[in-house]
């Protein structure tokens, strides 16, 4: 299997900007440890190219930020590039969706009887957006309490760390974040319990099916 | 106390929650969309899909404070 990654980034709302940004952060890591990616962007990331791709360069890592269901993962304009009829091409391989649900029944499928791994959520995954900076993710703070975790996911995995290692991992980060809300309320900061709740969404939320030793 | 009451309450106790967050925040909540706080109240109120789910993950956070279950996964955080 080739040592290049895969990584998608739709960029259409709110969401998938803040998403996109967080996982050329992730490209930027990959490059520093000199780990080939390809980036599939904006309109690149379309279930065309990406099947191309994969079968031309067989990753990995696949990486997918955007939206998803339970038995979908979505590229660029809501559109679907992974959903029952082609998961086979995920087969043995380590997948991390940062997308909604994915994590109930398409991951479970995508690992049966192979020897990959998937990581996702089984709720939708949420992040709370400072409108602040809505333009400029990387100045909100807000959105990085959330955002930050799960980038540790993938970080983990590009430094050869096994997938179980990086979801304990990322959950640790949350676990920390939460501490740091949980210091909010404390100084009577307002909303900060509805921002605990949601980063223990994604906490409780966050799953992994199959080879929890996969490694690069 | 009917299921219709419990979801009643259920509701305002979403609904006050989402009033105390601070106006410059919006919830991405994935494919259903970004909303403000004005806009979360509305789903809650209309109980549509989006409102659902808001209620859903204020149902999950309530269990998790009183079964422990986040007050040990802190805990066990150090």
């Amino acid at each position: 299997m080739g040592d290049i990654i895969l990584v998608t980034r739709p960029k259409y709302d709110d969401g998938t900007e803040y998403l996109s940004y967080y996982a050329s952060l992730i490209l930027k890591e990959a490059e520093d440890l000199g780990i080939p990616a390809k980036d599939f962007e904006g309109k690149e990331a379309n279930k065309e190219s990406i099947t191309k791709f994969i079968e031309k360069r067989n990753p990995r890592l696949v990486f997918i930020n955007g939206h998803g269901d339970e038995n979908s993962l979505y590229g660029h304009d809501d559109k679907i590039i992974f959903s029952s009829d082609n998961m086979l091409l995920l087969k043995d391989r380590i997948v991390y969706a940062r997308a909604c649900n994915a994590g109930t029944k398409f991951g479970k499928e995508v690992v049966k009887n192979n020897n990959g791994c998937f990581i996702g959520y089984k709720y939708p995954f949420q992040f709370w957006i400072d409108e602040k900076w809505s333009a400029k993710p990387s100045n909100d703070n807000t959105a990085k309490l959330y955002l930050e975790p799960s980038n540790e996911i993938v970080s983990s995995i590009l430094n050869g760390r096994s997938s179980s290692y990086a979801d304990e991992r990322s959950k640790k980060k949350m676990l920390e974040n939460m501490k740091k809300i949980l210091k909010l309320e404390e100084n009577k900061e307002p909303g900060a319990m509805g921002m605990l709740q949601v980063l223990w969404n994604n906490f409780d939320g966050q799953v992994l099916h199959g080879d929890a030793l996969a490694r690069l | 106390m009917s299921e219709e009451n419990k979801e009643d309450k259920l509701k305002e106790l979403v609904l006050a929650r989402i009033d105390i967050m601070p106006s410059n925040l919006k919830l991405s909540i994935g494919g259903f969309g970004t909303f403000t706080k004005q806009e979360l109240s509305e789903h809650v109120r209309k109980g549509d899909e989006a409102g659902k789910q808001i209620v859903q993950m204020q149902v999950n956070f309530i269990k998790a404070l009183t079964s422990g279950k986040l007050i040990e996964a802190l805990n066990q955080n150090g």
